[in-house]
């Protein structure tokens, strides 16, 4: 049987200063890395961009970022993400880097590795928080992790998140 | 287990942090000597300490990581330094005979390849491969390529020509950051490795197990060949004035 298929780069944006994360949109990652691609591979890097690419997820208070491309062409696109130093939104330009945390062939994949991977975020957190209050708050968090309660788990990781605010 | 071998100046415990959030488990700061005269001074490496108060957990581990200290020499003559104060020692060649005497006499664990700037010399097979049976490594630095759109051409066609002769054996990658903003994470780094021509296998090992070949060597080579360790055992001053004549013994009955 043949399918069409695809690989997914379950990447985040880190930024010096997360305040300036909130801007973000996936037009900016869209163009920004059109413009890595055309710079590092040239116009056989920017027809495999046209054909395959595209922003599927953005999280604006996490920064993470999930973009498909087909499988023959994943890691052109992905050697030129590395080359990214800042996005440009709306004329401001953010200062930042994209890292890449999981490559998976499906949604559900990155999803489920998404879920292992902020509750790993949140158990280096807890050491870092300050009060009583925000430490339960993460470990609700912590405890509320699982595939079907992802939205639920990021909004209580926003609540969190701008207490640890060292790792970046 | 990533290991990466890191050139900071500032920010040391941010770019520390940085490094560390992506599960890298060892960082090694860099010091850069460029020798002007014959008998210039190393200078002496900060205390590891001094610079964290308590080491993070390595992500996924339990145990705490390693940050070393390295020394960088930017060879234009031939004259040997010896440094007992650094973990790492590399060199970076500039000319063919330095190269050359780098890969099979220098006692160092790490040779430099040119990021900035084209490569003055060729690189021929002999050298390459007696470096390769001692267990010196050669290293390409990433952050060059980040910065600046010539640099990049620099350092992969320095990186490609490195790789043709060495066939990707005893490669590391390692970052030349100045800032926190320039860092990547293994796989990006690893992904790197396939522009440079490695093999997907060598461009993995290139961030992990070769890194950690470079620190074993840097720990053996203040060893006997690695096979004795000498080690400072505190004594009390009693058992010194006993253990003299034991001493005097000893040479006796050789003799």
């Amino acid at each position: 049987m043949v399918r069409f298929k695809s690989r997914y780069l379950l990447c985040e944006v880190c930024v010096p200063d997360r305040s300036s994360l909130q801007l973000l949109e996936d037009r900016t990652i869209y163009n920004t890395l059109r413009a890595a691609v055309n710079r590092a591979h040239g116009d056989y890097g920017s027809a495999l961009f046209n054909i395959g690419v595209i922003v599927k997820y953005l999280n604006a208070h996490t920064g993470v970022v999930l973009i498909r491309s087909r499988k023959k062409h994943y890691r052109l696109i992905w050697s030129a993400l590395s080359f990214i130093t800042c996005l440009e939104n709306r004329g401001q330009k953010v200062q930042c880097f994209l890292n890449c945390l999981h490559v998976g062939g499906t949604i559900r994949t990155c999803q489920k590795f998404l879920v292992k991977y902020n509750r790993q975020q949140l158990h280096r957190m807890l050491p870092d928080c300050k009060t009583d209050a925000e430490k339960q708050e993460v470990r609700r968090a912590i405890l509320s992790c699982s595939l079907s309660n992802v939205r639920e788990e990021e909004a209580d990781e926003d609540g969190s998140d701008d207490d640890g605010d060292e790792e970046t | 287990m990533y290991f990466t071998l890191i050139y900071v100046f500032v920010d040391i415990p941010i770019s520390c942090a940085v490094t560390f959030k992506f599960g890298y488990s060892t960082v090694a700061i860099n010091y850069v000597v460029e020798p002007q005269q014959k008998k210039q001074e190393i200078p002496k490496p900060q205390n590891v300490s001094d610079i964290f108060d308590k080491f993070p957990v390595v992500q996924g581990k339990s145990s705490p990581v390693k940050v070393l200290n390295r020394l960088t020499i930017i060879a234009s003559d031939a004259s040997h330094f010896v440094s007992c104060n650094f973990d790492l020692v590399a060199v970076y060649p500039k000319t063919e005979k330095l190269f050359h005497a780098a890969c099979m006499t220098f006692d160092v664990d790490i040779i430099c390849i040119a990021v900035a700037e084209k490569q003055p010399f060729h690189f021929k097979r002999a050298p390459v491969n007696g470096a390769i049976d001692r267990g010196v490594f050669f290293e390409t630095c990433y952050a060059a390529a980040i910065r600046d759109t010539t640099m990049r051409r620099y350092t992969i066609a320095n990186a490609i020509s490195l790789m043709e002769v060495c066939k990707g054996k005893n490669i590391i990658v390692s970052s030349g950051a100045e800032r926190p903003l320039e860092l990547r994470g293994p796989y990006d780094i690893a992904n790197l490795g396939l522009l440079f021509s490695l093999s997907e296998g060598d461009a993995k090992a290139a961030v992990s197990t070769n890194c950690r070949s470079v620190l074993l060597h840097g720990e053996t080579r203040a060893t006997a060949s690695g096979v004795v360790y000498t080690m400072k055992k505190p004594k009390t001053p009693q058992k010194q004035e006993e253990e003299s004549p034991i001493s005097k013994k000893a040479k006796t009955e050789l003799a």
